[in-house]
């Protein structure tokens, strides 16, 4: 029986992204839906899966238009108290095949909106693979069900198939909830944040350094608790994407709505978080004095390292981090990262290569590969970083490090350091 | 409006159904989708996901390998899976993907097999209809496939068919076991549940076969009548806390039992009286009692539950029923609510 596939850094850099192995690519192999997965390998599973994310816009309601199967998680959206705002349109085999239920749909949305004891702000269409192989004309639809209604009806769509492809189900949802969004006068001291459908961490510095350029209000979709809120997004002067999985709705607002947008990366390594926020201040004509925040989380990091630096680490991908910036980060930091379990992608191979040369014997792994099943720790790992890795040795301590509201910039390196802090001295205790 | 929820969350399909089944029996498992149904799989309707290890992964079709009918990139996966874990059998298990552009499951059996050089069966689900067929035709497609000659029968032995997380609300078999034990019974083995493809292979041996869900009853027809066993149907064994509970019931006029056929037997034989079952499941000719009934859809559900004074069931499925005023008792059904009797 095969052990679980993996590549060292220096291997996996000098055969290029061109040549990375099948085993790391999701395409060539069948996929592993480990638990340690569960909360990002599916479009509609756990966290902010498409069905949850298309209720980000207040007051909306969504009909799920697909196959029993495709909406049976979905009672796990019961316990964060959804279960109000859900409704499904079964599909059965025969339409499927002849796409009949197309004509059922405005007359379900009529149903959803006659036994709510309120008008909803929107209805959310969800539909599923069978209506991207049918080819099903989604707007046209909704149309349709909006003459019915009167309320106004927006698809998402959650096409697992089309998940490499250029508009993949998260990003596609993303324009979806702020499709509704209509011109308005631009403020010019107003700026949204795109990203999460969670927001940015109160603390973050992010906000403190938008306002002392200037901007007074700073708005995200999350932090939206009634329509009108959701309303005053277009009234921004530009956003802020902080995902780039947010990049196509950004996309669509700038061609909509005239807002444009300006695009950071999350990232832990303090210099590089320092200079995209120079950046930034240029881009929006002003100096960033990030000073304070800056020698804030250096402080941190040394504290951390200074008490516990001579220590192993794994890192996994169901983190609020990319696992590759992260391990980067960490070993610049002087944390030894044995074990990464990571998708490789070709943006996130230019931090592999920098990994090669600090450490080069760190081994890379795909969560989703088949021989993942036959995982046995080999390496010498102190702490689990990410749900993942807490999954493949739950005997270790673990910073999951994996909240809903988002960490950003100098504030998330001081956030990861205390939850690693944490973890370890928990684990000291016992 | 038919098929229409509004309280009710969809209740476990049928290539779950198939999945339950498959789980423990030691193959390799594909679920031919893009990865939400493995999803909806191993995130939800298997509890056991998260107790014992299975080699059950997704296919991973994208757009273009269902729109081009690529199933060779499918058996080459297969095959590479197949490579590394070395299974002794390999299952497809269908999803509305392969529904939607008709795919050849015969074919892709014969493909599979010559390219694996292990057994493959296929079950030919498409997620729109419930669990217990797709155990129905699991069960079935693993006793054509593997059981194959007539063993000595063993006196004592008895093996169970039917009996899954989603049917029984339990994560392991021992409760069954224990329950068939004291019977009489010296060896019990539930397929597929705490057990692996050798029973199913062996099935022959057994001195009588219980099925204790619907699911397994076409299985236990088809093992009747290759292998002339002794099967019969059989309540589903309840916890013995439930047992208590529900012989403390006092009596409460009208008394409706939903969920699965053999569980709301086996509460009928414990309260006593004229209650009747009513199941969005499989109604069984052989299983069912005069007055119980099929439930369509959630709108069939509160016509039908009308009247009741009292209901045993999920209580999951309360929500749907606004207008009752009479006494609920909870009785979890893991293809309900996704809620196992120990959790």
């Amino acid at each position: 029986m095969t052990e679980a596939f993996y590549i060292t850094a220096a291997d996996l850099a000098e055969r290029g992204f061109e040549n990375t192995p099948d085993e790391l690519m999701s395409h060539r192999h069948m996929i592993y839906s480990s638990p340690a997965t569960l909360d990002f390998n599916s479009p509609g599973a756990k966290g902010f899966g498409v069905k949850r994310a298309g209720l980000a816009i207040p007051g909306s309601v969504m009909l799920l238009v697909a196959p029993g199967c495709c909406g049976r998680n979905t009672a796990l959206l019961n316990e964060l108290g959804y279960n109000e705002r859900f409704f499904y349109l079964l599909l059965d085999d025969t339409d499927i095949v002849t796409g009949r239920h197309l004509t059922k749909i405005p007359k379900a949305c009529k149903e959803v909106c006659e036994s709510l004891d309120y008008t909803p702000t929107a209805v959310m269409i969800c539909i599923t693979c069978v209506d991207a192989l049918l080819g099903t004309d989604m707007e046209r639809v909704c149309r349709k069900c909006e003459d019915e209604t009167g309320v106004e009806t927006v698809p998402a769509y959650m096409y697992a198939l089309t998940r490499e492809k250029r508009l993949p189900p998260m990003a596609g949802v993303r324009k979806s909830v702020y499709s509704l969004l209509k011109p308005q006068k631009r403020i010019s001291n107003e700026c949204n944040i795109l990203g999460y459908f969670s927001h940015v961490h109160d603390d973050s510095e992010l906000y403190d350094l938008l306002h002392s350029a200037g901007i007074k209000k700073v708005r995200e979709l999350a932090r939206c608790s009634t329509i009108e809120e959701y309303h005053e997004l277009s009234r921004a002067n530009f956003n802020l994407v902080i995902n780039a999985e947010a990049r196509y709705a950004a996309q669509d607002m700038e061609k909509r709505l005239g807002i444009p947008f300006i695009e950071l990366t999350r990232m832990y390594r303090l210099d590089k978080i320092r200079n995209q926020y120079r950046l930034l201040g240029q881009a929006l004509g002003a100096e960033f004095d990030d000073e304070k925040y800056y020698d804030s989380a250096k402080a941190v990091v040394e504290k951390f390292i200074a008490e516990h630096g001579n220590i192993s680490a794994a890192v996994g991908e169901c983190v609020n981090a990319d696992s590759f910036e992260l391990a980067l980060a960490l070993t610049e930091y002087g944390i030894k990262v044995s074990e990464i379990y990571g998708t490789v992608g070709e943006r996130n191979f230019v931090f592999i290569k920098k990994l090669a040369q600090i450490s080069p014997d760190t081994r890379i792994f795909s969560n989703l590969s088949p021989t993942m099943l036959n995982y046995e720790r080999k390496t010498d790992i102190d702490v689990a970083i990410g749900v993942d890795a807490g999954y493949y040795h739950p005997d270790l301590p673990c910073a999951q490090f994996n909240t809903e509201e988002q960490p950003f910039g100098y504030e998330g390196v001081e956030r990861l350091m205390e939850e690693l802090d944490e973890a370890l001295k928990k684990e000291e205790k016992k | 409006m038919k098929k229409f929820l509004r309280y009710i969350s969809p209740l476990a399909p049928d290539d779950s159904g198939a999945c339950s089944v498959l789980y423990e029996l030691g193959g390799i498992t594909v679920i031919c989708d893009a990865g939400g149904c493995a999803g909806n799989v191993c995130g939800f309707d298997e509890p056991r996901w998260f107790t014992k290890k299975s080699a059950l992964f997704s296919a991973g079709l994208r757009d273009m390998d269902a729109i081009l009918g690529r199933d060779d990139r499918l058996v080459a996966k297969l095959a590479l899976a197949q490579q590394q874990l070395e299974r002794d059998f390999t299952a497809i298990v269908g999803t509305p993907v392969p529904a939607v552009i008709a795919t050849d499951y015969k074919a892709l059996e014969r493909m599979a097999e010559k390219k694996t050089g292990v057994p493959c069966i296929t079950v030919a689900t498409d997620g729109t209809k419930l669990y217990d067929k797709g155990e129905e035709e699991a069960y079935l497609k693993l006793f054509k496939k593997f059981a194959e000659e007539k063993l000595p029968t063993e006196k004592g032995t008895a093996a169970v068919i039917g009996a899954t997380p989603l049917d029984t609300g339990y994560i392991t078999a021992e409760r069954i076991v224990s329950a068939i034990k004291a019977e009489g019974y010296e060896e019990v083995k539930c397929i597929g549940f705490d057990s692996g493809l050798d029973e199913v292979k062996r099935i022959s041996r057994f001195e009588k076969i219980f099925m204790i869900s619907p699911a397994g009853i076409r299985a236990g027809k088809y093992l009747e009548e290759k292998f002339s066993l002794d099967v019969e149907v059989h309540g589903c064994p309840l916890p013995e806390e439930y047992i208590e509970k529900l012989k403390a019931l006092e009596p409460k006029g009208r008394t409706l039992i939903v969920h699965q056929q053999m569980a709301a037997n086996a509460v009928r034989d414990i309260i006593g009286g004229d209650a009747v079952c009513g199941t969005f499941f499989m109604l069984d000719s052989k299983a069912a009692r005069e007055g119980d009934f099929h439930i369509a859809d959630e709108e069939d559900f509160a016509e039908k539950a009308k009247g009741f004074d009292l209901i045993i069931g999920d209580i999951s499925l309360k929500r749907a029923l606004p207008e009752h005023k009479g006494d609920w008792f909870d009785l979890p059904h893991f293809a309900v609510s996704g809620r196992t009797f120990t959790k």
